[in-house]
């Protein structure tokens, strides 16, 4: 890389780009491109962590930086760059048109008509980093966080408080006009609690996390937070290992949203479809779940993790109803997966960062209430598994899903009785999806990250509780 | 700019560094930078399928303020404004510095650096990666018939370089070329379920790849899988693959992390030094040294030099991994494994496993085709899930795997399974070796046979 001038100073991602941009994105099209793509970025991370009753880290940490995307045909050259001077930028545009076999050429006249006017979703946005606590206040409200597992807590042998906040500011510019702007902030606070007796331990940790809400770290409610931690490490500490089997179960609503998000979620993205990795790509309008699941994907819930004002493509998020009573409606998709599966974009184009190409992917997914109260699905039940708590999961190139069960009891005879750890369940979507078969009326949502092709990116997921009829529950 | 041919400018960044800090009064200061230049491609069936490119920069400050107090930032923006940026948010956070726990500079940053072996290769066109990736595809469906697509699939090159600076004059930097492919296929016989697995190597170059190697290694996975069937669940003699083991050992790395032990979060403690862990046959060694660690640092985050460090000697556990400010909490010289941080994170390089030098190495003639085990040996391929299914400061861990069920001389795939248990039990109940110790991405390790492992199936 060769850098002779510096970037211009990035106060500020606006409208004053769009020459620049314009140029960029003319020269990309009369090389030959089908469609130039350009994602600016700025960033601003402040993460905090409290341990015991001392502040043990502040990692502050900003960037910036472009990625550009030419697509020819099916075809797609993608590069990143830190560099955001006119030389730079011309550069990553070479570089993207030469892996398609192009090359930029004198000619200054192309398809290409301008940008239109700019979708600016950021106006009303401009002051949230301001609103967001200062970091002396921040780490207040974390020490507040470790007392209040101090108290509440017993045979704690670490005690632990995260806050992170992720603000970006982004920029995109296509050359089929989309010309558009968001500020996003993110931001999450965790619990986490080592307990231990003798040779018993057990460690539990939650996550709160919200978009757009500047003022969420005031608003959070520690006392309640640290309760639900110090009861679930209590109860967990003495728990025996589950015995492992075939057996049905009972997931809690909120993070227990995570096994429609690994078994089924991922492969109702396009990228599964272009991988030929999902069993459903063909089975649209044909039914995949029991009739009792109707589960939905969208960028909409206000202060949702997973909400967006616009994808990273530019494109304003939609509610989509992946599957109605067990059958398959839609599927997501971002721009590449509308060009090669022919699947409408969905408003789900997302990335990490502009080191990222977009991809289709989640962005709050859960299933929808059903009729029954959880009590209901409990009794229903003579013996199984109430997972009460999960861990992370994934799921594999043949649909294979696993996750961890973080806190989970027996169900026998129709009622909860002991705890249980070390539980993970494991299955494949197209058998386990039929046997949801009972939904409860208390849909709540958690906050979350997925991890896949685009980055790491905020996302939320959520259920009722539901009765899964039968799943395999590997332990000891 | 202290980015110049894709370079690190090391004065120049010092320089400029030097006057910041004397601007804004900051006497004391280290820092970690990084550049990289990345190319990739995937392909899908015989086409294209993504094409990437990459030129990363980013930077790490970290100041000492008057009361002795450390804070850092990071940027990726080189420019003299980000600079500047970075030193002032380092400042600025170091106000909320750990007066308990504060780094310093590691006393063996200026000390001599290990020589490398490390051949810079120059990188290839993109397009021609790209012709690279797509023969190795078609050769991978020419394999079997029923291996239908390679899903995922990659090939990439890297040119990279780390630097390590401080205000007391050390100065380390590193230059790097590596290459990487992988190759996943899918693999489905009609009415039965799709079966995936892969292989991935790694080198110097593109040109250096064993891409034959892959190739041949990818398709024999892949098709030993396509036959089948559930297993019951029990207990079982498992042989894990070097591949699966030092997965396991990685995930529990914490119990050898002096970090770890001082945050309470290890299952080991200071005390545990001299105790017995594992079987005495067993040695552990974080080795990043090793001449089959491509990409291997010279030094750590702190400018520490990194070598070879016993975990464990004849099961016994025989040192921790150490940062500075964990060096010195335990009294002893860092190791060469920090990061850099305000609190500086440890971790592991690269693990030499096998039997401990004159112990024999536990049982002998281990063979898995000629075992036996009247239920079955299972042979455990890959592990999955590592992030969900580990509890690391339990010891516990449920993982699902991929791997084959051998009973009576013949080997079977295991439809879907999970392997559960203790990696204290793990370490005591080894059995012993199979095979010569292989190099893989994560170390090098041989075929490690351990009883008693609970298996759940679904038969």
């Amino acid at each position: 890389m060769v850098v002779s001038i510096a970037p211009p100073s990035l106060r500020q991602l606006d409208g004053s780009w769009a020459l620049r941009l314009e140029s960029l994105l003319a020269a990309g099209r009369a090389a030959g491109a089908d469609l130039v793509e350009v994602f600016l970025e700025r960033t601003d991370h402040l993460g905090v962590l409290a341990e015991q009753d001392g502040i043990t880290s502040v990692s502050p940490a900003f960037g910036m930086g472009a990625g550009l995307r030419v697509f020819r045909g099916l075809r797609d050259g993608f590069v990143s760059t830190n560099d955001l001077s006119d030389a730079g930028l011309l550069e990553a545009l070479d570089q993207a048109l030469g892996m398609l076999g192009l090359q930029r050429s004198g000619a200054v006249r192309s398809a290409f008509e301008g940008l239109g006017s700019l979708r600016d979703h950021a106006s009303a946005k401009a002051d949230w980093l301001l609103r967001c606590p200062e970091l002396a206040a921040a780490t207040t409200r974390l020490l507040e966080g470790t007392a209040a597992l101090e108290r509440r807590g017993t045979h704690l042998q670490v005690r632990r408080g995260s806050y992170a906040r992720d603000w970006q500011e982004v920029l995109v510019a296509a050359s089929d006009g989309t010309f558009a702007r968001d500020i996003r902030l993110h931001q999450s606070l965790g619990l986490n609690v080592l307990a231990s007796d003798g040779e018993h331990r057990s460690s539990i940790g939650r996550r709160y996390g919200s978009h757009g809400r500047p003022e969420q770290l005031e608003q959070w409610d520690v006392d309640a937070s640290a309760q639900e931690v110090c009861e679930s490490a209590a109860t967990m500490l003495y728990a025996d290992y589950v015995e492992a089997g075939q057996m049905p179960a009972v997931l809690a609503n909120r993070f227990g949203g995570v096994i429609f998000h690994e078994a089924c979620g991922h492969l109702l993205e396009t990228t599964q479809v272009e991988r030929g990795t999902t069993p459903f790509a063909d089975k649209v309008g044909e039914p995949i779940a029991h009739e009792a699941v109707t589960a939905i994907d969208e960028g909409l819930s206000d202060g949702a993790f997973g909400s967006l004002a616009m994808d990273d493509e530019g494109m304003e998020p939609e509610r989509t109803v992946l599957i109605e009573n067990g059958v398959l409606k839609r599927f997501l998709s971002d721009r590449a997966g509308q060009l090669r599966t022919g699947h409408a974009r969905t408003g789900s184009g997302r990335r990490q960062s502009h080191n990222f190409a977009a991809a289709s992917r989640m962005r709050n997914t859960y299933i929808a209430a059903g009729p029954h109260t959880p009590e209901q699905l409990i009794t229903s039940v003579d013996k199984g598994l109430y997972c009460k708590s999960m861990g992370g999961g994934s799921v594999g190139p043949t649909g294979q899903f696993n996750f961890a069960v973080e806190e989970g009891y027996l169900i026998e005879n129709g009622r909860l009785t002991m705890p249980v750890k070390g539980a993970t369940l494991i299955g494949e979507a197209k058998e386990v999806m039929p046997r949801i078969s009972m939904c409860a009326n208390d849909l709540d949502l958690a906050a979350g990250f997925c991890g896949s092709v685009s980055g790491s990116v905020f996302v939320t997921v959520g259920q009722p509780h539901i009765k899964v009829d039968s799943i395999t529950v590997g332990g000891r | 700019m202290t980015i110049s041919n894709g370079s690190l400018d090391a004065e120049q960044l010092r320089g400029q560094l030097e006057q910041l800090a004397q601007h804004h009064g900051i006497d004391r200061w280290d820092l970690g930078a990084s550049c990289s230049t990345d190319t990739s491609v995937q392909v899908d069936r015989g086409e294209a399928k993504q094409m990437k490119g990459a030129q990363r920069s980013a930077i790490t400050v970290r100041v000492w303020n008057g009361d002795g107090l450390v804070g850092i930032t990071s940027t990726s923006d080189l420019s003299p404004d980000g600079l500047e940026k970075a030193l002032a948010g380092a400042r600025a956070a170091s106000a909320f510095g750990n007066p308990e726990d504060t780094p310093a500079f590691s006393p063996l940053a200026t000390a001599p650096l290990p020589e490398l072996h490390q051949p810079l290769r120059p990188s290839q066109p993109i397009l021609s990666l790209l012709e690279t990736l797509k023969d190795a595809e078609r050769q991978l469906l020419e394999r079997h018939p029923a291996i239908g697509t390679v899903p995922y699939n990659g090939l990439a090159q890297r040119r990279s370089e780390r630097l390590y600076l401080n205000s007391d004059g050390a100065c380390r930097q590193q230059r790097l070329t590596t290459a990487s492919v992988y190759l996943y296929a899918k693999a489905e016989e009609t009415g039965r379920k799709p079966r995936s697995a892969g292989a991935v190597r790694l080198a110097y170059g593109a040109d250096d790849l064993d891409l034959a190697g892959c190739i041949a290694e990818a398709a024999e996975r892949t098709i030993s899988h396509l036959d089948y069937a559930p297993i019951e669940t029990g207990h079982y003699t498992c042989v894990f693959s070097p591949e699966a083991f030092l997965d396991l050992i990685g995930a529990f790395s914490s119990l050898f992390n002096a970090r770890a032990v001082l945050d309470g979060v290890s299952l080991s403690k200071r005390e545990s030094l001299g105790e017995q862990l594992a079987v005495p046959f067993l040695s552990i060694t974080d080795n990043g040294l090793h001449p089959g660690n491509i990409g291997a640092s010279a030094f750590d985050g702190e400018g520490t030099p990194t070598r070879a460090l016993p975990l464990l000697e004849g099961g016994m556990l025989a040192n921790f991994l150490h940062s500075e400010a964990t060096a010195r909490a335990f009294g002893v010289v860092p190791t060469g494994h920090a990061g850099l941080g305000a609190k500086v994170s440890v971790s592991p390089d690269w693990f030499e496993v096998g039997p401990a030098p004159g112990s024999g190495g536990g049982q002998q003639g281990l063979d898995h085709h000629s075992h036996g085990e009247a239920k079955g040996l299972v042979l455990i391929d890959s592990l999955s899930a590592l992030h969900a299914g580990v509890k690391a400061s339990q010891g516990s861990f449920s993982l699902p795997f991929d791997g084959w069920l051998v009973h009576g001389g013949e080997r079977r795939s295991i439809e879907a399974a999970t392997v559960a248990g203790d990696i204290r039990q793990v370490l005591q109940a080894i059995v012993g070796f199979e095979g010569e110790a292989k190099i893989t991405p994560d170390g090098l390790c041989p075929q490690v046979w351990v009883e008693g492992l609970s298996i759940t199936g679904e038969a």
